[in-house]
């Protein structure tokens, strides 16, 4: 089921909380998790549930505070079949939390995926000043998206996103390649989705031709700069030497890893008693190289990290945001991130059937490695 | 560098690597004692942190033994240890450090003689590649 959808009042944001407000008002859904702006301009993530509370949800406020599917994982571990919760998401988001189900983080059934095109997000801190007194900025941010522009103020991991639509979802609401003060596009991919759309009006027809191609031309300015992206890094990163200083700076705060939408263990092995060291080992670990860095073990903690997590990042760049010492993150788990995923032909949250890629094999693979 | 010795650290799967290794030694076999082994129950519980951080530490280089594809006494441990190890290669290339360094190789319990080849052929190679740039780095 897909079509267009028509834009009251030149207003595609208070258009989506129609939608929302129907579903609220019907019980079709319990709750719904919709971006928000909170004390008048940050941004935020709210569940809402009154559909009279809906006029503060800001569903295409275009800055990113967490990796919503964090929450997701908060909420929906176990999550009981009699509420039906919507999850309003971005494509990065709704990737994170495909890679959840399939690693039993988050339980599908309550959930419904609704989708959002996102051509981009700025950084949550900072963006009070960036949207101002505004109230139709988020407006404006998807009129001028809509046809795809460059904005060098989005966030790094934004600026090098090749996916503006979804991958997996229930419903997914557009704007790009659509005229967003007449229409937006509308698809239900399942059951689920298509319930949501029963006595919505819908303009039915096939994906327009338009959308197709601002998609496209999209994704292939983002594929560039990406590759120059990394050309850049490169010089930067590579090798043992130039590795120790990439990450000098670390302070081991592990923030990277609270917020990262995949890290998923309750305990992180990095916080665990192995690394409480007594003063004694810390002298044994010194006397090997003559001196230790303190904290120590911050690249081990990063290199694990990526040999954990590679395989199911989504590339959103939540982790550069939360460094305090802005370590560029972004870039290279988009590099290291893609190299891994390309070994075996996967794509991070692009389906639920697709294992993961340390989860299974197949026992006519990889023949050389092991014997040469 | 003149009296560069490579260190290895070696972990070995219980049912096939270190009965392998038992082979070698019981039938006197020599090879270089630069491999330090360490016995863990298979090789598909041998995890990333591991090798990096005898790696940081300073071994120029780790050695993994498992049983032969197949042949795995939990069934699918080596597969699982294969896909680590290509994953684990992937991100090591992404950042232009040594693959080399990492050896994963196949040796059953009946291959003493394959088990003394390999650390020889390794200890051979790594004294040749010289010493890893971790060694005296103490900044990591």
């Amino acid at each position: 089921m897909k079509g267009t959808l028509k834009v009251e009042a030149k207003n595609p944001e208070a258009t989506i909380r129609g939608l929302f407000a129907r579903w609220l008002k019907d019980s079709r859904l319990s709750a719904i998790l919709v971006p928000a702006y909170s004390a008048g301009g940050i941004a935020t993530v709210a569940l809402f549930s009154n559909p009279e509370k809906l006029s503060e949800a800001a569903p295409l406020l275009p800055a990113m505070a967490v990796n919503a599917a964090s929450i997701v994982a908060e909420i929906a571990r176990d999550a009981s079949a009699n509420a039906k919760v919507g999850l309003f998401l971005r494509p990065c988001e709704l990737r994170a939390v495909v890679e959840l189900m399939k690693l039993k983080q988050v339980a599908p059934d309550s959930l419904v995926l609704i989708g959002a095109d996102c051509p981009g997000t700025y950084k949550a801190a900072g963006f009070r000043n960036v949207r101002g007194e505004d109230d139709d900025f988020d407006n404006k941010y998807v009129r001028d998206q809509s046809g795809y522009a460059e904005n060098v103020n989005f966030r790094t991991a934004c600026q090098m996103c090749e996916y503006a639509k979804p991958l997996v979802f229930d419903l997914n609401v557009g704007f790009v390649g659509m005229d967003p003060d007449k229409e937006l596009w509308v698809e239900a991919a399942t059951d689920k989705g298509k319930a949501l759309l029963e006595g919505v009006e819908l303009q039915a027809q096939d994906e327009p031709e338009k959308r197709k191609q601002t998609l496209e031309k999209l994704s292939a300015a983002r594929k560039a700069k990406t590759a120059a992206r990394i050309e850049e890094l490169d010089k930067a990163v590579m090798g043992p030497e130039k590795l120790v200083e990439y990450f000098a700076d670390c302070l081991n705060c592990h923030n990277c890893m609270k917020v990262c939408p995949v890290c998923y263990c309750r305990e992180c092995f990095f916080d665990s008693d192995t690394f409480q060291r007594d003063i004694a080992e810390h002298v044994r670990v010194s006397l090997r190289k003559g001196a230790t860095r303190m904290p120590s073990e911050t690249l081990l903690f990063h290199l694990t990290r990526m040999n954990h997590m590679m395989a199911s990042c989504v590339q959103c760049g939540i982790c550069e945001d939360s460094c305090p010492v802005t370590i560029g993150l972004a870039t290279l788990f988009k590099k290291v991130s893609q190299n891994a995923q390309k070994e075996f032909d996967y794509v991070s949250g692009s389906s639920l059937d697709e294992p993961l890629p340390l989860a299974t094999f197949r026992e006519s693979e990889f023949a050389r490695v092991g014997e040469e | 560098m003149a009296n560069y010795e490579p260190k290895i650290v070696g972990f070995l799967c219980n049912w096939c690597t270190y009965a392998g290794a038992d082979l070698a030694g019981t039938s006197r076999m020599q090879y270089p004692p630069n491999m330090r082994p360490i016995r863990v129950m298979c090789s598909g519980a041998v995890d990333s942190v591991y090798i990096l951080r005898a790696l940081l530490e300073g071994a120029d280089g780790v050695f993994i033994g498992g049983c032969h594809p197949g042949d795995c006494h939990y069934v699918s441990g080596n597969y699982k240890a294969r896909r680590r190890m290509v994953l684990f290669n992937s991100v090591m290339n992404s950042l232009g450090l040594d693959t080399d360094r990492v050896w994963l190789r196949w040796i059953s319990a009946a291959e003493g003689r394959k088990f003394a080849d390999t650390i020889t052929e390794m200890t051979e190679h790594l004294s040749k590649k010289g010493p890893s740039a971790f060694k005296d780095k103490w900044e990591v």
